[in-house]
């Protein structure tokens, strides 16, 4: 799972509602994976990303020289394009855990694959 | 601009002409492909054939993606006459399609070679170039069991009268293990077998496939057919049969509406990609699906886009009215070629593309594999299914494009509004039972769909029908009122075969009558405005490739 999907995934827990999100992350397992650098790729993805979110996460596995806001320019900007594109694409978590931050609730995560299925009666309705 | 001449010709400057075999309802995307990719001119189409004239090498033909086998022309023409009782006159008859015109087939011979001999120069290439040891141990094996299933098809397709429907079936069967060298090596090992024997065409072999269908199958056999063709080209030639092994394959089918010969460019079908380990979804049915879903033309933002109600596109061209620049594919006659793939502008970086029910990836292989700058996210409730996805990502090596997540389909863990793109197959049959049926499922996608995304899906004719009919009774978009017999806002044209194109005048009847049904009965979901609508075949059922445009926020 990487940091970009993690910044989308938001738990249905019923009631929790917007306090679902973000879901906090917990590694036991990660990767770093090499990724063709895409500049026009990486300045698309800025504008949608949950930047308190991203940070919460990257704070969690340690990593360093994440950027804390997109900078003016930020299209144009390679430098700022390719930390941002080493937080969101090229960092694999394999085993851990995502919780619900409303309802403690625990998704796991294995083999990079998060299982955020829910029982019938914590889905919403 | 001028016609190409349509002698297979020697030189592929001057180009050769083609046919693929494609499932049915395929053919109008495989026209559209070849014209996109290989400039292909004098493009037309009957029943399950698709003809074609490219001056393009092997490796632009391997990259065809909706079309099951490709076929070098040595003749096409009329079906034959079966009128006379005696079955000496049909005989002759099967006779003259060699010896009545012998430069057609030592001409497509010459071609062929051509093409190999050039591909062969290039892999030697590659092979010194990528070098991978651990191949050579299961080559052999490998090998053994491919011969083994040629063989197979070779019996199967001597069995008497094969209904036409059925022949895309086989082609599923083999091949799953040949990889792109195993390929290669087969292209390398005919030109090395060969070679000696260029200046002497005498010692060449070959076998005959035969297919019969129709009048013809009545009087005879295809085995019948296929000996009498093989004794006439051992006379014309002097060429040597060998059913195990041969050289050159000679592909013939006869039915009531044509006589085809031709000889199959690659061993192993287009269709079964070297790319996916474990197919689910027929990879070329995924890969149309993938075409229709405008991935190249998807911007990520989330904006209000104004869509015209009647938005039409047929198959014939890509035209996307809300793209900044409109890719629209060339007629049939110009040769310019349009980049299928997209370029590498703004405006296909970045887009999200969803499979929510991806089972082992299918689909999103395919996309990512045509447009791989791209973020895609595959989900489905199956553990197993998504580990052999994982599997399947892997072994593509896109691994590092598409994510998985284990995620119910009607509860999306996602934002709404930030997908681009959706493109699904939804399960069916008895091996599926849909625990939430098709609305929820519809419903869902529409509400993490961003406005003016797509939605491009595949549909049992009972979701079909399940969707329609329901929709009818409330009809929430004709508002106003009054129920009109008029046609639903956003109705589409669908794939109207006859027209636009030069093609030849046989359309099927069932694409008309598809036709006419699509007019009636498209109604639009909630703010989901159907498209298009393509009827295919996969194999023992058909399906619906059904594309959505969301016009709205769904909250209203």
């Amino acid at each position: 799972m990487k940091l970009l999907t993690h910044n989308l995934l938001s738990s249905h827990v019923r009631g929790v509602g917007p306090r679902g999100f973000p879901l906090r992350l917990q590694a036991t397992e990660v990767r770093i994976n090499p990724v063709e650098f895409n500049p026009e790729f990486v300045a698309r993805m800025i504008p949608k990303v949950e930047w308190a979110a991203l940070l919460e996460a990257a704070d969690t596995l340690h990593l360093v020289e994440v950027p804390k806001e997109p900078i003016e320019g930020y299209e144009h900007d390679e430098k700022f394009l390719k930390k941002m594109h080493h937080v969101l694409l090229e960092v694999d978590v394999l085993e851990g855990t995502l919780q619900c931050p409303e309802s403690g609730r625990l998704f796991p995560i294995s083999r990079g694959i998060p299982n955020m299925l829910l029982s019938d009666e914590e889905t919403e309705t | 601009m001028a016609a190409v001449p349509t002698d297979s010709g020697s030189r592929p400057a001057a180009g050769a002409r083609f046919f693929c075999t494609a499932g049915r309802g395929l053919e109008p995307f495989l026209m559209r492909e070849v014209r996109a990719r290989l400039a292909a001119t004098q493009v037309e189409y009957i029943s399950g054939k698709v003809f074609f004239t490219t001056c393009s090498d092997l490796n632009m033909l391997k990259k065809l993606k909706s079309a099951e086998r490709l076929f070098l022309l040595i003749k096409k023409q009329f079906p034959l006459n079966v009128s006379s009782v005696s079955k000496g006159k049909i005989l002759n008859e099967i006779e003259r399609l060699i010896n009545g015109d012998p430069e057609s087939w030592l001409n497509t011979v010459s071609t062929w070679k051509n093409l190999l001999e050039l591909d062969a120069k290039e892999d030697k290439l590659f092979q010194r170039a990528a070098n991978l040891p651990k191949r050579k141990g299961e080559e052999n094996d490998i090998n053994a069991k491919k011969l083994k299933t040629e063989q197979l098809q070779e019996l199967q397709e001597n069995r008497e009268c094969q209904p036409e429907k059925q022949i895309e079936e086989e082609t599923q069967e083999q091949g799953d293990f040949l990889t792109k060298r195993e390929k290669s090596q087969e292209a390398f090992q005919n030109n090395v077998v060969k070679a000696p024997d260029a200046q002497n065409q005498n010692k060449l072999t070959f076998r005959v496939s035969c297919r019969c269908s129709g009048v013809i199958a009545k009087a005879f056999t295809a085995q019948e057919v296929g000996r009498v063709t093989g004794i006439a080209l051992m006379k014309q030639f002097g060429w040597k049969a060998d059913l195990r092994n041969p050289n050159l394959e000679i592909f013939l089918h006869l039915n009531d509406i044509y006589s085809v010969v031709g000889i199959p460019v690659f061993r192993v079908p287009l269709a079964s990609r070297v790319y996916i380990r474990t197919a689910g979804l027929r990879s070329t049915v995924a890969w149309a699906m993938a075409t229709l879903a405008d991935i190249q033309f998807a911007l990520p933002e989330p904006r209000v886009r104004n869509v015209p109600p009647n938005v039409t596109t047929s198959i014939g061209m890509l035209r996307c009215p809300l793209a900044p620049t409109e890719t629209r594919l060339s007629s049939e006659g110009s040769a310019s070629s349009v980049d299928i793939s997209g370029d590498r502008g703004p405006e296909v970086a970045g887009a999200f593309v969803l499979d929510p029910m991806c089972g082992l990836g299918t689909v999103l292989l395919e996309a990512a594999k045509e447009w791989p700058d791209v973020y895609y996210v595959g989900a489905d409730v199956s553990g197993s299914q998504l580990l052999g996805a994982c599997d399947n990502l892997e072994a593509a090596g896109l691994k590092d494009k598409i994510e998985l997540l284990q995620v119910s389909v009607t509860d999306l863990p996602l934002p709404s509004e930030s997908v681009d793109v959706i493109i699904s197959d939804i399960p069916f049959g008895k091996k599926f039972k849909l625990e939430k049926d098709i609305k929820s499922i519809l419903q869902e996608m529409e509400r993490v769909l961003h406005v003016g995304g797509t939605i491009v899906l595949l549909l049992s004719e009972e979701h079909h029908r399940r969707l329609k009919d329901g929709e009818q009774r409330s009809s929430p978009l004709n508002s106003k009122g009054s129920r009109t017999d008029e046609p639903e806002p956003g109705v589409k044209k669908c794939l109207n075969p006859g027209e636009k194109t030069g093609m030849s005048e046989t359309v099927p009847s069932s694409f008309q009558s598809s036709n006419q049904e699509c007019l009636d009965r498209m109604p639009p979901f909630g703010s989901l405005v159907p498209v298009e609508r393509h009827k295919v075949s996969l194999g023992r059922t058909d399906a619906f490739i059904c594309k959505y445009r969301k016009l709205h926020s769904s909250g209203l």
